[in-house]
């Protein structure tokens, strides 16, 4: 076991180098750089504009050499001073504005953290109840209805039911029930939009819960331990809280755990629905500008968050069920 | 706990079919086959509609590639429409209403079945052929070869599939081919991780061992024991993301980042150039998104029951 997590510790910083390589990578291959987008935004797309504001940028800095290999080792250079200034805490800077990457990059970690946590409850809170409702009653007509729910509440895009709250209200009401991004400054507004996003979001994760649920208590009823415990007499309600439930949660937790680590992308496209200032919508809004820095380093938040949450969730696999061995 | 379990009935396709007309007996079997598993025969249905509605686009009443222009029909017919006189709600005219363009609603959402076929079927067919070989070529070579291969797909779903695909359209160009490619290479990593278990679940049966006791050299267990058996766990897999991939591309264009916007697609129409008018039309965001949400509904029906059908370890266990 400890071999394990041992073996998983040093594993990580190699996919979240192999991460950092294969993003770096690709913002050098993508066409076009924040200087032209910025010199052609404001209508003056002439060379001189460009080329002052790539030597400001200090986007010109391999740009001298003349041949492949020149090029692979300066970007090289540039990617070993990358990763040298993030272990110092410094993530670079943002173009517009010109501030340090790290000053925000926290605070929108947060924003996205709240909303991906609200999601997740959501997704456990409804998800599972109407997983086990639907598999004590199988077969009858609330399963139907809670297998419904859930597959519809997978096929539904999120994307389209948040266009709709968002869109709908204004126009048959006059109204908006999603409001402007305030944070914590009005507690009652911020936790409006987090929570109505949350749901949207939380969903169609519960609707993959409730039939993962389903399908695990389903199987867990039909056990050979189960058939004894009822030929024992037991109530159906003793049988169902003390002898189902408990491990057909194991495949449930799993995969909550799984969504868990998935929250921070999950979120890319409510973000931008809903104007939260996270870092999905960072990333979306700096894809068009270019900015290669914030790029860089919101992806390597998400791998980082991605490969921690899932060693936490294989780690913790082993304490709900101790049968299992790594 | 007597009932036969779904997909394990005689569907009247084998050889004991009763007699009549092929036509009967087909008409039968159908009626069979929608009585035990109506969610697949509902899935089938709106699958093909969907087919129909691709392929025999231009013939229902649509006018060109979702760019017929009510501005076009107002100067013909001599009479000035002012800007707003472009959108038009839904009337027995423009069944879906126009949007801000002038452009039918009614003809973007069945062009727009096309992009959402092409991509869910060709994105997921590339993704499935490289899962496949690459998931027997792991298991074959084992060892080191393995234990790269994990790592470089581990890296690929460490970072979230979306931004994958929007840096991908970004670097080369936002057009049907590229987002196919883009959308298969997104759901490779996570096809083969889980094809690749299976793989190695067969390796360790006892008929894989009998053919190794026989002599069978590792390429040919791989190709002919192993694979076969593959092919319909990797068919089930593919029915489930088939859908997946159809929101993929819906959700890049909804973020401006998929087909860009005058080409028909369910996304691009829900999408950021739209969505300045939702607050003022409310026709706009529904149909686009209603034909999305009811095809990928279906796929998602159509998947479970083919999972009923192919997947005996899952049988009778309702979903997933």
């Amino acid at each position: 076991m400890q071999a394990y997590i041992v073996q998983r510790l040093i594993l990580i910083p190699l996919t979240i180098i192999a991460v950092s390589i294969l993003v770096f990578v690709f913002m050098r291959v993508i066409p076009g750089d924040a200087a032209a987008v910025r010199c052609g935004a404001s209508g003056v797309a002439d060379q001189t504009c460009i080329e002052g504001l790539r030597r400001e940028l200090g986007l010109d800095i391999c740009d001298k050499s003349q041949n492949f290999f020149g090029d692979v080792s300066c970007t090289a250079e540039q990617y070993w001073k990358w990763v040298s200034e993030i272990f110092g805490g410094d993530f670079g800077q943002e173009i517009v504005p010109p501030k340090p990457i790290a000053d925000q990059l926290w605070w929108r970690l947060g924003n996205t953290l709240q909303l991906g946590m609200l999601s997740i409850v959501v997704s456990m809170g409804i998800g599972i109840p109407i997983g086990i409702l639907s598999a004590i009653r199988a077969g009858k007509l609330s399963d139907y209805a809670a297998r419904l729910f859930a597959i519809l509440a997978l096929s539904v895009p999120n994307f389209w039911i948040g266009t709709l709250i968002v869109a709908l209200p204004a126009f048959f009401w006059q109204q908006r029930w999603v409001p402007d991004w305030t944070g914590w400054a009005d507690p009652g507004t911020h936790m409006r939009i987090l929570v109505i996003a949350a749901l949207v979001l939380g969903i169609s994760s519960a609707g993959y819960l409730a039939r993962i649920a389903r399908s695990s208590m389903l199987e867990v009823m039909r056990s050979d331990y189960v058939r004894t415990a009822r030929a024992k007499g037991l109530r159906e309600t003793i049988i169902i809280v003390r002898h189902t439930f408990r491990p057909s949660m194991i495949t449930v937790f799993t995969i909550a755990g799984l969504q868990f680590s998935g929250i921070l992308g999950g979120s890319v496209i409510i973000e931008q629905l809903f104007t939260i200032p996270g870092l999905g919508a960072w990333i979306v809004n700096n894809v068009g500008d270019r900015d290669f820095q914030v790029i860089q380093a919101t992806a390597l938040i998400f791998a980082t968050w991605f490969v921690i949450i899932r060693l936490l969730v294989d780690v913790g696999y082993t304490y709900i069920d101790p049968r299992i061995r790594y | 706990m007597t009932a036969t379990a779904p997909g394990q009935e005689d569907l009247g396709l084998g050889p004991h079919a009763e007699q009549g007309s092929r036509l009967a007996r087909g008409g039968r079997a159908a009626v069979r086959f929608a009585r035990l598993q109506p969610g697949g025969a509902f899935g089938l249905a709106v699958v093909l509609l969907v087919v129909v509605a691709a392929v025999f686009a231009p013939y229902l009443n649509t006018i060109g590639d979702g760019e017929r222009d009510v501005r076009r029909i107002a100067l013909a017919e001599g009479r000035e429409l002012d800007s707003t006189g472009y959108l038009q709600p839904p009337n027995a005219d423009w069944w879906f209403g126009t949007n801000s363009a002038g452009q039918d609603v009614w003809s973007r959402v069945i062009y727009g079945a096309r992009p959402a076929l092409i991509i869910g079927v060709g994105s997921v067919a590339i993704a499935m052929v490289i899962a496949i070989a690459l998931s027997l070529a792991m298991g074959l070579l084992k060892g080191f070869v393995d234990g790269v291969l994990l790592r470089l797909l581990e890296t690929g779903i460490a970072v979230p599939g979306i931004l994958w695909l929007i840096l991908f359209t970004t670097a080369i160009e936002r057009s049907l081919p590229v987002i196919v490619a883009a959308i298969a290479l997104s759901f490779a990593p996570i096809t083969t991780l889980v094809l690749r278990g299976n793989v190695l679940q067969e390796a360790s049966t006892a008929y894989v061992e009998a053919a190794r006791v026989v002599g069978a050299s590792n390429l040919r267990i791989m190709l002919r024991h192993i694979l076969p058996n593959l092919l319909p766990l990797a068919i089930v897999n593919a029915s489930i993301i088939v859908p997946a991939a159809i929101m993929a591309e819906a959700g890049l264009s909804f973020l401006g980042f998929g087909l860009p916007p005058p080409s028909p697609s369910w996304g691009v129409d829900i999408g950021p150039a739209a969505r300045a008018y939702f607050y003022t039309a409310w026709w706009l965001p529904i149909f686009p998104g209603l034909a999305l949400s009811l095809t990928v509904l279906a796929f998602n029906f159509l998947g479970d029951s083919l999972r009923d059908v192919l997947d005996p370890r899952l049988r009778g266990s309702g979903l997933i």
